[in-house]
């Protein structure tokens, strides 16, 4: 079976107000997928949802065919997640704080929890108290206590919130090697666009509670068309000229530069009318649309102008 | 199960709140043993010749004021002057002198007031050991485990009755090797005299006091359950503790004195606690007998458990 995670429908109101409106989407075995929405779209819940912390008003979620509602313990063995930060017990060591998890599964043993210790790199550490560790290393050892029982699914909610460069690094090159040769499934959210970028497989946009968009990233980013950047001698020429081959066209000027949208092949055509004007044309440059673009355009079409509701935290 | 009470035992027990707190249950032994051997008699018999002589006199002083005051005499007086009288003429029947030495069981029972101090540390406890969890943000890891959430807090509950029974058995066994130190053991151990109903019967000392332990240690569990239930059902710690101790130090007094006007109060948990009151003194309200307060007890307990256990079974964490 392909599909790990399935979320069909999924709705909850918390006293009368619809915070999440049936959402639904599928994660695949060695993708990862990204959660993204502002902050109060609902993410966090949704993801709470998922591991049963907040129960479900109407719909179901299956992890491998079993219900989170009805059957929690089978489905959320296959779980591993950090729900925010990863809050540990501070005043254990790093290596208490796992057995006291390892405790609560079946099954692992101390070669396991030695062997996760040395995948996330914290066994020069792992003795002292959690109370020394900077976050960088609790978000590790969060990584370890969600790795222990080997799950299928990993679950992480904002997982470098308040890490430096290098540490947003680390946990995204863990999640790409875990999804790729283990398998698993990953589901990330965040707001932080860019991360998700370099991150993810695919993403679902949510927004007001709605799931209002799922596509792979380089789909997402890029749609058809694509934007230029054209270096000319005289952009007012030039936007003559564009306007005139195709009225209509979203042209925009800049000291020495016209940007317009354009399709791949229509470049030449393009650039044979400049030269039968005698323009000059110093460059021609691909504009890379940033996924914030995007997911500002994707917010502003299809969910409305977004009401600033406080964020369900 | 066996995992979770462990896991549960380690929390505590890394943290060095708890040391602190048998640190101290241990302090005010020895302090109270220092006490008692070097400001008091300590040991020193009192005139024991006449010692039959005295008890009918007081017997016989009792009777004439009993007599004396006839109808008018409060319930509560009457009865004690009768448990009185009646041991009296078991001493003197049975050859038993009040005035023993002073031995390790006088003293186990004279620390056994301390089972107040190990009520509130099992109290802080139970008051903590959910919420706490809520506050650390620890919650969320530990319900996203493959365990059903009644279990997780079955495990909380019953870690918080063995931490009790730890604190006491620490309680009795230090009082009884300090005890011992002190004041030695006596050669022949004098039963202890226990009335009951008109008739007075001899009780091993350390049975006693084990029963005796026991009864006092119901009060204390009933109050760490309630803090248990506050702290699972409002996630507030202090909460827990505060309204918890201040029913332990008031509820008493509080019930005592509606009790003098209403007999409502008996159905307040605080009447009904205090099963020693049977055995030793009489019921707070008349009329009181020893499986109403069982039952009492038992529905108070009850109601705890099952508001805890709903609530924090439904509870969507959102922390």
């Amino acid at each position: 079976m392909d599909t790990l995670v399935e979320i069909q429908e999924v709705t909850k109101v918390i006293k009368g107000r619809t915070i999440i409106d049936s959402v639904s989407f599928e994660v695949k075995k060695g993708e990862v997928f990204g959660f993204l929405g502002p902050n109060g779209a609902g993410k966090t819940t949704t993801i709470r949802m998922l591991v049963g912390l907040i129960s479900i008003t109407s719909g179901d979620i299956k992890i491998l065919g079993s219900s989170i509602k009805t059957d929690f313990e089978k489905a959320v063995s296959h779980i591993g997640a950090i729900v925010e930060n990863p809050e540990m017990y501070k005043f254990l060591s790093g290596y208490q704080n796992l057995v006291h998890y390892a405790r609560m599964s079946k099954g692992v043993t101390k070669e396991k929890i030695n062997e996760t210790v040395e995948l996330v790199g914290l066994a020069d550490r792992i003795h002292d108290k959690v109370r020394t560790y900077s976050l960088g290393m609790r978000q590790r050892l969060g990584l370890a206590q969600c790795l222990l029982h080997d799950p299928k699914i990993l679950i992480l909610d904002e997982p470098t919130n308040g890490l430096d460069p290098a540490g947003i690094r680390e946990i995204r090159d863990h999640l790409r090697m875990l999804a790729r040769e283990r398998e698993m499934a990953v589901i990330v959210s965040s707001h932080l666009l860019s991360e998700m970028e370099m991150m993810c497989d695919r993403i679902g946009i949510i927004q007001n509670g709605k799931l209002i968009d799922v596509q792979h990233i380089s789909d997402f980013v890029q749609g058809k068309e694509k934007i230029y950047e054209v270096e000319v001698d005289d952009p007012e020429k030039a936007n003559r000229i564009l306007i005139r081959a195709q009225p209509g066209l979203p042209v925009q000027l800049t000291e020495n530069c016209v940007i317009l949208p354009l399709v791949r092949e229509d470049i030449p055509e393009m650039i044979k009318a400049f030269v039968r004007e005698d323009m000059k044309i110093f460059s021609i440059r691909e504009v890379t649309k940033t996924l914030e673009d995007r997911f500002l355009e994707v917010t502003e079409y299809k969910g409305g102008t977004g009401d600033a509701r406080t964020d369900s935290k | 199960m066996l995992g979770l009470i462990q896991n549960e035992w380690m929390k505590i027990f890394r943290r060095p709140g708890t040391y602190v707190m048998i640190g101290l249950l241990l302090i005010m032994t020895t302090v109270a043993g220092a006490f008692i051997k070097y400001q008091e008699s300590g040991g020193t018999v009192p005139d024991n010749t006449e010692w039959k002589r005295g008890l009918q006199t007081q017997n016989e002083s009792y009777q004439k004021q009993l007599e004396e005051m006839g109808e008018m005499a409060p319930r509560e007086m009457k009865e004690q002057y009768q448990r009185e009288m009646a041991i009296n003429e078991y001493r003197i029947k049975n050859d038993i002198s009040p005035n023993q030495e002073y031995s390790v069981w006088g003293f186990v029972s004279d620390t056994s007031q301390l089972i107040e101090f190990a009520g509130l540390f099992t109290i802080i406890i139970a008051g903590g050991i959910v919420s706490s969890e809520f506050t650390w943000g620890t919650i969320k890891l530990l319900l996203i485990r493959p365990i059903k959430r009644v279990k997780i807090l079955g495990a909380k509950y019953i870690t918080v009755v063995l931490f009790g029974l730890l604190v006491l058995a620490v309680l009795f066994g230090y009082s009884a090797l300090l005890g011992g130190l002190l004041f030695g053991f006596p050669e022949k151990a004098f039963p202890y005299l226990y009335y009951y109903n008109g008739t007075v019967t001899e009780q091993s000392m350390g049975l006693h006091l084990i029963a005796y332990y026991g009864l006092k240690s119901i009060n204390m569990l009933m109050l760490a359950t309630m803090a248990f239930m506050i702290s699972a059902v409002f996630r507030n710690s202090s909460l827990a503790i505060g309204l918890s101790l201040f029913l332990m130090f008031m509820g008493g007094q509080v019930t005592r004195l509606i009790a003098m006007k209403y007999d409502w109060a008996k159905y307040s948990l605080f009447a009904n606690t205090d099963l020693l009151q049977y055995f030793e003194g009489m019921p707070m309200v008349h009329g009181m007998t020893i499986g109403f307060s069982i039952l009492m007890i038992l529905i108070y307990f009850l109601l705890f458990q099952v508001l805890a256990f709903y609530v924090f079974n439904k509870r969507d964490v959102s922390a």
